[in-house]
């Protein structure tokens, strides 16, 4: 039997771990590479991937690191286009290690400079037409590479009511949702962006909660999916992510401390619900910051208490980093929630 | 089961043909797929696969006698796929120098889902082995079983849940226990046309669906381990509305109706037939009574040939 060095299945396989007696949370090591590899898979069978290849992308991290994992492992050539604000040299280290030309732009605005990060990855395009772009943002592997997580999350719990999970190019909360979905149709999909991203309505700004949001709207945000938004400051997630670690031994990163914030929330308001939370990445790059009481101090406003329940809001708005606000999107179009917005003004 | 040995030309032989007493097999029908697709195995490899639902109320019967010389003949002339059973196991029991008269009796109509050749087919397989005292594995009388015919599906398995890859006579995953106790309400959709099942063309699955078989996989193994009637039911129901894209029965929406009108577990059909089920939790209290109402509803919603059948419930001696 051949031995497949770049499946790496035991790493895209999260822990299922229970958080409460109706909420199970799928711990992922390292979620992205759930669609990287379903993308370069079907990529190869379709003959887009050939040989030494040279595959390009713009991420803020872990897709990047997924990739990153990938390309070394079956010996593609790999540049990923990223802002200096997104990824610590570490990181950038590990990744030129794993063989990936890193490109870190500045990013004086603190937006992620989403644009820039495009337009850069078109200058490379056209220098090099027959590099394969993974598309994180609007390809349909993204999405449906989660299956297996439906698989994952049916297995351990049978019938789900709620599936809540972080929200950035929208594939991991939407795919699998479609999937649950499509056998459940009852099923509550919710969820969890961060203050001043603009998937959900919000004017873009600076966002201190980095992983999830965006400053661009990928095509993989499927908006009529969605029954409820969750917008999440920076500090309630932080806390979040601590208290995973301290209650659950579960060190984990600071997107997915806002997950287990907002399942642990719904399960406690629909206590004859079964709850499943998608968790993304753990809290190692996270530990010189969000694990680390000197960078925590210097944030304004830390010491400031942070919501500890959402705020029900109808008029959507940026709030400050302490605070947790919750929208009825009840599966809108964007357009049709935005439309009601201006009106109501 | 190791047969009580004879000797041949003083060579002793496990198992010698009994010659004064004809082999005799039994095969149940089905009532078509709980799940029907394309699934991965472990090396990532997509197979098309199926979780037959068996049924034990409806029999075909063979009856093998050993004769000492090669070819067999089969009662009724037509039923060449069960003759061709018998041979590939005798060859399989290396005993192709003997043959012998096949008798095949079947209480199994043909040409809706029902897995009529199939299940001729498995009796002759059986009816064969018995005739030599033996009892084969039902994997390997799968695998013969399609060698016989191209495509089988998992009735040699009985009650015992297996995902099947039907065009290799293979099993991909076993689940490992019995499927959860249920009552099927079955009907024939298209005014009860014949489909002529090998003649279909296999379907071919979108991405989305072939990533859809992934969790419907995760639900049947969920729904056996726990014995869960409304987890396979739900998980039936999905896999039959994507094979109504492929093959479309007419009134299924009526069927998935009437389902949900009387809280069934849900909805199966026969991927290359014209046969619906509806799924009821067998230990479910009044479950007599729901089915009873959900068979006079389907007839008069113009299904024909409505039968309520316990599947499994009462175990036949073999
Ligand atoms: C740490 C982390 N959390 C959450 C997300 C959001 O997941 P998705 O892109 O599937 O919406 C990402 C995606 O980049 C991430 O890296």
């Amino acid at each position: 039997m051949r031995f497949d060095a770049d499946y790496f299945e035991a790493l895209e396989t999260p822990r299922m771990a229970r958080l409460a007696a109706n909420v199970v949370a799928a711990a992922f090591p390292l979620m992205k590479l759930m669609p990287a590899r379903y993308i370069l898979d079907r990529a190869e069978a379709a003959g887009e991937l050939k040989g030494k290849a040279h595959i390009v992308e713009t991420t803020s991290g872990t897709f990047g690191m997924a990739v990153a994992l990938l390309a070394a492992a079956r010996d593609y050539r790999l540049t990923l286009v990223t802002a200096s604000t997104l990824m610590d040299s570490k990181y950038q280290a590990r990744l030129q290690r794993l063989g990936a030309e890193v490109i870190a732009l500045d990013d004086p605005r603190g937006d992620g400079n989403q644009k820039g990060r495009l337009e850069s990855l078109d200058g490379i395009l056209r220098q090099v037409p027959d590099a394969f772009w993974t598309r994180q943002y609007d390809s349909d592997g993204n999405w449906l590479a989660y299956a297996r997580l439906a698989d994952l999350f049916v297995r351990s719990m049978g019938q789900i009511d709620c599936l809540v999970g972080c929200v950035g190019t929208g594939g991991s909360l939407c795919g699998t949702g479609t999937f649950l979905r499509s056998v459940f149709p009852d099923l509550k999909i919710i969820g969890v962006d961060t203050h001043r991203s603009i998937l959900f309505g919000q004017p873009l700004g600076k966002r201190v909660l980095r992983g999830l949001g965006n400053s661009v709207l990928p095509k993989n945000v499927r908006h009529e999916l969605v029954d409820e938004i969750h917008w999440v400051g920076a500090y309630p997630a932080f806390h979040a992510a601590h208290r995973l670690f301290r209650q659950h031994g579960m060190f984990m990163g600071p997107t997915s401390g806002a997950a287990a914030l907002v399942g642990q929330w719904v399960s406690k308001t629909n206590p004859e619900a079964r709850v499943a939370v998608i968790m993304p990445d753990e809290g190692h790059r996270h530990a010189d910051t969000v694990y680390n009481d000197i960078w925590l101090s210097t944030l304004p406003g830390w010491r400031t208490p942070a919501s500890a329940f959402p705020t029900k809001i109808s008029r959507i708005e940026p709030k400050p980093e302490t605070a947790w606000t919750r929208f009825d999107w009840r599966r809108r179009s964007l357009e049709d929630v935005m439309q009601l917005q201006t009106t109501d003004r | 089961m190791k047969g009580s040995g004879g000797s041949l030309g003083g060579a002793v032989f496990p198992n010698a043909p009994s010659l004064d007493r004809p082999g005799t097999g039994r095969a149940g029908a089905h009532h078509g797929e709980l799940i029907q697709g394309v699934f991965q195995d472990e090396r990532g490899r997509l197979h098309r696969g199926l979780i037959t639902l068996p049924l034990s109320h409806m029999n075909s019967l063979a009856l093998f006698e050993v004769a000492d010389e090669q070819g067999v003949s089969v009662v009724p002339p037509e039923k060449m796929k069960a003759a061709k059973a018998a041979l590939l196991t005798l060859r399989h029991l290396d005993s192709h120098h003997l043959g012998g008269l096949l008798t095949v009796e079947s209480a199994i109509p043909v040409g809706h889902g029902y897995g009529s050749s199939t299940a001729d087919v498995v009796a002759s397989i059986r009816a064969v082995a018995d005739a030599f005292e033996m009892q084969l594995r039902p994997s390997v009388v799968c695998r013969l079983a399609v060698e016989a015919e191209r495509a089988s599906d998992a009735i040699a398995f009985e009650d015992q849940a297996v995902l099947f890859a039907q065009r290799e006579g293979v099993v991909i995953e076993h689940f490992g226990d019995a499927l959860p106790p249920i009552w099927v309400i079955g009907f024939k959709a298209n005014d009860g046309q014949l489909v002529d099942t090998l003649a279909l063309p296999p379907a071919r699955y979108s991405s989305e669906e072939i990533q859809t078989f992934a969790m419907l996989r995760g639900l049947a193994a969920r729904s056996i381990k726990y014995q869960d009637p409304h987890l396979l039911g739900q998980a039936a129901t999905l896999s039959a509305k994507i094979s109504q894209r492929h093959l479309a029965k007419a009134q299924f929406a009526t069927a998935l109706g009437i389902a949900n009108n009387f809280d069934a577990c849900g909805v199966q059909v026969a991927h290359s037939g014209s046969l619906i089920g509806i799924i009821l939790d067998a230990t479910a209290p009044g479950v007599a009574g729901t089915a009873r109402n959900i068979a006079e509803a389907a007839a008069t919603a113009g299904f024909k040939d409505v039968v309520v059948q316990p599947i499994y419930s009462v175990r036949r001696p073999s």
